[in-house]
């Protein structure tokens, strides 16, 4: 046993943390050297110096109540989703995406489109589907859009920030993030009177590319019927704004058309 | 709103009981790591109310405390130092070795009991100084374990590395503190300057003579 060594690990020494074999052979050594007794001695008196200088610190008073008042917004939110989620959803029944992905296919070769970017698009707008009827729990909370904002950082190649709507009836719940195909996505819940709706934002030119064109109130608005239903699609600066809901196909294209996705 | 559940306000109820007497801790740890009182409290919050969502996934039985300090340090490297800063978090100053033998043993004298309140006062002045100038990594590190008591398992889970590793950065952490504070406390005339016998001459020798001696 060295002073190096000794002196090496005297903090853990004073902490308790070296294993039993070496504790006894540190106080071995400590016994016998009077330099390295002094080291401990500082080393003591130094981490009890620092500690009295560094701690003390008190939590001021407002901040728990601040904190509660955060408790019950989640409380609330977690109580409404409970309710929404107890609702038989139209959407989870089965439908017939599997057509729809083949009538894709068969327009894709009419108008001469390579299957490949077809069957792209097919798969990209059943994986749009799927993943509103999946209802995978948000990862982060409608609280604070900031915390959405920060979420989506440095995981989409893109910023996120959950869109707004002018209707009242059209409620931020939660977002995660998710994969559309192989493009990573942003998946923001909202919940409509009671019904919900899922907002896929992505960047891919394949779920645009055989999609039907309309305007709605000036806006163009992008979309592909999926069995009996519609996905909308607004873009906004290179990237993917997807609409699908448990709503009636006119609610989802005004939906569409009156979000703001950049402000 | 719909009315509570009797089970959520229970959950509620118990989850208040348990994070309350942390309260102190996680603020004065937030106010380190962020130097600021305002995101001090911001990181607070946040950390709260992620323990609070995520508390079904506590495993009871476990230390609670670690539990939100994790929870609180990954916050903070999610929200104050981002991609290309993570890195210089724990690759920066803190990877530069310090040396061994850098105190004079009457500059330990010196500072292992100041005389009279006022040397106390200005040797824990000195420091906090020395402290704000450590990084974020180092300022952790001597928070938990000198502040909060930690042990150095708990230090891992709370930092997410292991415990050999908590071990080194907490040695090289106090180190830089020490340098910091001689060099001030020399400055100040807590101390005086002595580069006469900045390290003993080979005491394993002394060492082995003395117990050569003894047996």
């Amino acid at each position: 046993m060295t002073c190096k060594l000794v002196r090496r690990h005297l903090g853990a020494f004073i902490d308790g943390e070296l294993d039993p074999a070496s504790q006894i052979e540190f106080e071995r050594h400590l016994e016998a050297c009077a330099v390295c007794q002094e080291h401990l001695a500082f080393e003591r008196s130094f981490h009890q110096q620092a500690r009295e200088a560094i701690a003390g610190v008190h939590a001021p008073e407002h901040l728990w109540n601040r904190t509660l008042h955060r408790f019950d917004e989640i409380d609330a939110t977690r109580a409404e989703r409970t309710s929404i989620e107890a609702r038989p959803m139209r959407w989870r029944q089965t439908w017939p995406i599997a057509a729809a992905a083949a009538a894709v296919l068969i327009i894709g070769s009419v108008v001469g489109l390579p299957e490949s970017t077809a069957y792209q698009g097919a798969g990209m707008l059943q994986d749009v589907v799927n993943l509103h009827s999946q209802a995978l729990p948000s990862d982060v909370q409608a609280e604070a859009p900031q915390d959405v904002v920060r979420y989506f950082q440095g995981k989409t190649p893109f910023p996120v920030k959950p869109a707004r709507f002018a209707e009242p009836g059209m409620k931020f719940v939660g977002a995660r993030y998710i994969k559309v195909g192989a493009h990573p996505a942003a998946a923001l819940y909202y919940n409509h009177q009671g019904r919900r709706v899922t907002l896929l934002v992505f960047q891919s030119p394949e779920i645009v590319r055989n999609a039907h064109r309309t305007h709605v109130g000036g806006r163009e608005v992008l979309y592909h019927n999926v069995g009996g239903n519609v996905v909308t699609i607004r873009q906004h600066g290179g990237v993917n704004y997807a609409f699908f809901g448990d709503l009636d196909r006119p609610v989802l294209f005004q939906l569409a058309a009156n979000a703001r996705v950049a402000y | 709103m719909p009315g509570k559940s009797k089970k959520v306000e229970a959950q509620r109820r118990l989850f208040e009981a348990e994070v309350r007497p942390h309260l102190d801790t996680l603020y004065s740890i937030a106010l380190r790591l962020t130097r600021s009182p305002v995101d001090a409290e911001d990181l607070v919050q946040d950390t709260l109310v992620r323990a609070y969502r995520f508390y079904d996934r506590f495993e009871a039985g476990t230390n609670f405390k670690a539990w939100l300090l994790r929870i609180q340090m990954n916050s903070f490297v999610n929200r104050y130092r981002r991609a290309s800063r993570e890195r210089q978090v724990f690759d920066g100053p803190m990877a530069t070795p310090v040396g061994e033998g850098v105190m004079s043993r009457a500059t330990m004298r010196g500072l292992t009991d100041p005389v009279g309140d006022a040397e106390r006062q200005l040797i824990a002045q000195e420091i906090r100084r020395a402290f704000e100038e450590l990084s974020d990594e180092a300022r952790a590190m001597v928070m938990l374990a000198d502040v909060e008591e930690l042990s150095y398992k708990e230090i891992a889970e709370v930092v997410g590395c292991p415990i050999g590793t908590v071990m080194s950065r907490l040695h090289r952490a106090r180190k830089q503190l020490q340098v910091s504070l001689q060099a001030h406390a020399v400055q100040l005339g807590i101390i005086e300057e002595d580069d006469s016998e900045l390290e003993d001459p080979i005491p394993l020798e002394a060492f082995r003579a003395r117990k050569a001696a003894k047996s």
